[in-house]
């Protein structure tokens, strides 16, 4: 098996009193699609935020491309890594959070331009790229009040690739989408996996991780319920928790 | 077909009854103005603005020349019956009697001097000049008689046989002010702003009296000034002469606002006077050559005494500008005429008007000729506009409806407001006003059945092929409609307000007079409100941010100065920085120190603002800023701020235009700025309530600007918003 380019050990997250992450592992090699789902509540949106620290974990150690954060160690000191981290791995909302005083061409080449520091010129080129990879270039110059819901999502995944991440993370990126706009986001990332890119995707979209993914992973308060293919999961589930979830779902 | 067909007729419908009220309009006004021209009663004429007034030796007679060509007399003895004596053709610009009373002088603009038989009230004589005539005078023995005009020539006549016996000049200038001395002997007339004496029977010059230096030797204006001297005479055009009874002095009056009193024997300044606030018009001397009369453009009369050239009382009355004045038939009355078309008498014990006698029948109005011009103009318009329709689509509704709403608030409502602050009994106001207000509600009447017409689905069927199009249209019609009635509503209010405003009988030409120095101060309150809301809007995105802050110590001192500022008094805070910072040794200049009052002050209020700004925005965009690698620093700068400053920027305004009337506080510091040069001078004229008018236009005016100005910024930043 090749050195994974993700690699969690024994995270533990509290809010409070209240244990959410209950010391999970993961290790995800590169190009690997890993989705996650399970009930709500279970810590699926907690975990995935953890990893690029917007949670700051409670205890365990996170291990992205070679650079590893230590949360047992105050995490102020390791602030110029965690920036670092970030940059190495993408994020899509849910809600898309696109920054809505900027065109969506200001949107992709923000953070290059000021975070990496590339020239106007560079970052344009790279941007428009980016979003003629989304299929957006006619929409560069539009601000995202004037844009569908998913139009507005796949403008939210071009500004994470225009970083070149090695990972990218997916937080439910298809909840707050109408149905018919569900598709092309999910056409998008489906793109994006057969390109190699290394996925974690928190959804509910049964049938991404069914036909995109290679492992999926049922989560149930605070821990792995089961890790399997997902033509296992989906068909033939060890565990009862996981059936006693699919009978809810499918 | 059939939907274009109804379409048509219910077009037809919808205009038929404002088609036949505008058309009663334009008839009612035809037949008006052929009632006008063929010389019937007359009921809104041009009032007669009154030129000159003069009161006959005897006393019994007040004759006034007016703007319409007539001679007003009036018996003083006989219940002040009156009687018009002259019809000349061109507006009569002087009036004098014989020192018998029984013949009375008129000279008209266009050059036509007559001679009346008082009694019997015919004209004995009519001298025929070939110029413009500016101003007449008559020799105090009734001797001669000088008149100027625009022919730049002063025309000497001998008044018992009628013939000219001299002609002075030309001169440089045209004059606009001729006096003759109670002997007849000389004649004095401007030329500009240099005053030039005849001898009448030589017809040489003998004097001129002109601008010079204090001291003599500087022979230039600027010499003199260089010199730090007084630069003596008159700045402007000189508008009325008058020699005094015993011959030793002139007096002048000019468009300076200043009358000087000129030793003859000297050929100098003996007494420079201020008292008007605009130019002089008329001048006369008491026979007893101690006091002297005076009236002004800005409608008020003053007496002088003479010897030393100070006034002594001022006449506060005439609506317009004064423009004859002369001494009453007892020691203590004046008699005044003025461009109002009225003759007052005053009580000069109490400064109180005991009788005013308007020039015709009633008081009229002078919006006559305006009003029929306005009726034939608006009829017509509207019968054009509403026939137009098809051609100009709902724009022929619209223009209608501007000229029926707008055009009579301005032609019919403005004229009722002028007759409501007459000084008259309700009663007579209504007599005067009753026509105006029967066509003010005339035109309501056809605003409403405008009002009422669909408007635009109708006028674009025929052309436009969507349904979408035509409510389109309506709908902009609709708006336009409203914008034209805020409008009208606006315009009303004003007219509302200025009508008030009259009421307080504002001196208005004192206000023109200190205008420009009241609005020296502007820029400097432009300037302290621009600097203070600047470093009002640092201090506060730091104390927001402070605020905002873990930080203790950050916290804790943003929490500490909106505190203490917010706390404690604008007045008290500025009064601490002026006093305070000097007993500490930091002597700021009180600009300076007043920049920092308002700035810190209102740093301290503008914090909450941005704290709210900021805290607006969601955390969705601090996680996408994170999540992106951004430092805390770089995701304020390009995230956070940017949004929140579109969020504040309403409030900011707000506080913007409430900083440039506060600014009005520094002038504790006496710092020149606008009100307190406003204050300076109404407090020295004891004419407050006129200064502080001219400073509230102005911070008015500005605040409607700045409004205007933030208005497009808000739309600009909004830019995103928009779907």
């Amino acid at each position: 098996m090749t050195k994974p380019i993700i690699k969690v050990r024994q995270l533990h997250k509290y809010f409070g009193p209240l244990h959410v992450i209950r010391g999970v592992d993961l290790d995800v090699p590169p190009g690997e699609v890993v989705v996650i789902i399970g009930p709500s509540g279970a810590g699926k949106s907690t975990f995935l935020r953890c990893l690029n620290f917007l949670e700051e974990p409670s205890a365990g150690t996170i291990e992205i491309d070679e650079l590893k954060i230590d949360a047992q160690e105050p995490l102020r000191r390791q602030r110029h890594h965690i920036r670092m981290l970030r940059q190495k791995a993408g994020m899509v909302f849910q809600q898309f959070n696109l920054f809505p005083h900027m065109t969506a061409l200001e949107n992709v080449i923000e953070a290059p331009l000021i975070v990496k520091g590339l020239s106007q010129k560079e970052a344009t080129a790279n941007g428009e790229k980016w979003l003629e990879w989304v299929g957006l270039s006619d929409k560069r110059d539009e601000y995202p009040s004037r844009l569908s819901g998913g139009q507005q999502q796949r403008v939210a995944i071009a500004r994470a690739l225009a970083m070149e991440p090695t990972i990218m993370l997916f937080d439910e990126p298809t909840s707050a989408l109408d149905p018919e706009l569900i598709a092309e986001v999910v056409e998008v990332m489906e793109r994006l996996a057969s390109e190699g890119m290394t996925m974690v995707v928190v959804t509910h979209e049964i049938h991404f991780a069914r036909d995109v993914s290679d492992r999926v992973i049922l989560m149930a308060d605070g821990g792995w319920a089961e890790i399997a293919p997902p033509e296992k999961l989906f068909t033939n589930p060890d565990e009862e928790r996981t059936r006693q979830f699919l009978s809810h779902i499918l | 077909m059939s939907s274009i067909a109804s379409v048509s007729e219910s077009r037809s419908r919808s205009t038929r009854l404002p088609l036949i009220l505008i058309s009663i309009t334009v008839v009612l006004s035809l037949l008006y103005a052929i009632q006008h021209y063929a010389g019937g009663p007359i009921r809104l004429a041009v009032v007669s603005r009154i030129h000159d007034v003069v009161l006959s030796p005897d006393n019994s007679l007040i004759a006034a020349g007016a703007s319409n060509g007539n001679v007003y007399v009036w018996d003083t003895q006989r219940g002040w019956r009156r009687s018009i004596l002259a019809q000349h053709r061109r507006s009569v610009i002087g009036v004098a009697f014989t020192p018998d009373s029984d013949t009375l002088i008129s000279a008209a603009r266009n050059g036509e001097i007559r001679f009346w038989d008082v009694q019997a009230g015919e004209i004995k004589q009519t001298i025929q000049t070939n110029t413009q005539l500016n101003d007449i005078s008559l020799a105090g023995d009734g001797s001669v008689l000088a008149v100027v005009g625009e022919d730049a020539n002063v025309h000497v006549f001998d008044v018992a046989s009628g013939q000219q016996i001299q002609t002075l000049g030309p001169n440089p200038n045209p004059a606009l002010a001729v006096t003759v001395n109670a002997k007849g002997t000389r004649v004095a007339a401007d030329n500009g702003m240099e005053i030039q004496i005849w001898d009448i029977a030589s017809g040489s010059l003998v004097q001129t009296l002109t601008n010079y230096c204090e001291d003599e030797t500087k022979t230039t204006e600027v010499a003199c000034e260089k010199a730090d001297e007084d630069w003596l005479g008159h700045q402007k055009q000189i508008t009325a002469l008058a020699f005094s009874p015993d011959g030793q002095l002139l007096a002048s009056g000019s468009a300076d606002t200043t009358i000087i009193f000129w030793s003859l024997e000297e050929g100098k300044v003996k007494w420079p006077s201020i008292g008007h606030w605009a130019g002089v018009t008329a001048m006369v001397f008491n026979p007893d050559g101690q006091t002297m009369l005076s009236g002004g453009d800005d409608n008020k009369i003053r007496t002088w005494r003479v010897t030393g050239g100070k006034s002594t009382a001022i006449f506060e009355g005439h609506l317009s500008a004064v423009n004859g004045v002369a001494f009453g038939w007892a020691p203590e009355m004046i008699l005044s005429g003025g461009a109002d078309g009225t003759v007052r008498a005053w009580e000069t014990a109490n400064q109180k008007v005991t009788f005013i006698a308007w020039t015709k029948k009633g008081l009229q109005p002078i919006w006559g000729q305006v009003l029929r011009v306005w009726m034939l103009l608006s009829g017509i318009l509207g019968i054009v506009s509403l026939l137009g329709l098809r051609r100009m689509r709902p724009w022929g509704h619209l223009l209608a409806l501007c000229l029926y709403v707008l055009g009579p608030i301005v032609v019919l409502g403005l004229p009722i407001l002028e007759v409501l602050i007459y000084p008259l009994s309700f009663v007579e106001q209504l007599s005067i006003a009753w026509p105006l207000i029967v066509l003010l509600a005339w035109y309501g009447l056809i605003v409403g059945t405008l009002m009422r017409q669909p408007v635009s689905v109708s006028y674009e069927a025929a052309e436009s092929s969507s349904l979408s199009e035509q409510l389109m249209a309506s709908q902009r019609t609709r708006r336009l409609r409203s914008a034209i009635f805020i409008a009208a509503v606006w315009f009303l209010i004003m007219v509302v307000l200025y009508s008030v405003l009259r009421r307080f009988n504002l001196d208005v030409a004192f206000m023109r007079h200190f205008f420009s120095f009241i609005m020296g101060g502007a820029w400097m309150t432009l300037r302290i409100s621009a600097l203070s809301i600047a470093l009002a809007v640092i201090l506060a995105l730091l104390g927001a941010l402070g605020r905002l802050s873990k930080n203790p110590v950050a916290n804790g001192i943003s929490g500490f100065y909106i505190s203490l500022i917010r706390g404690t008094p604008l007045l008290v805070q500025i009064y601490i920085w002026y006093l305070g910072l000097p007993r500490v040794n930091i002597v700021l200049p009180a600009q300076v120190a007043g920049t920092l009052a308002l700035g810190v002050n209102y740093g301290a209020y503008m914090t909450e603002i941005f704290r709210a700004g900021i805290q607006a925005i969601g955390k969705g965009q601090y996680e996408a800023a994170e999540a992106l690698g951004m430092s805390p620093i770089q995701l304020y700068r390009r995230i956070v701020l940017p949004q929140a400053f579109r969020i504040v920027i309403p409030p900011i305004g707000n506080q913007f235009i409430a900083m440039m009337k506060d600014s009005s506080l520094v002038s504790v510091m006496s710092i020149w700025e606008l009100s307190y040069r406003a204050q300076k001078i109404g407090r020295q004229n004891f004419r407050s309530l006129e200064t502080f008018m001219v400073a509230a236009a102005f911070y008015w005016v500005l605040t409607v600007i700045f409004q205007f100005l933030q208005g497009q910024l808000e739309e600009y930043m909004a830019r995103s918003e928009r779907r």
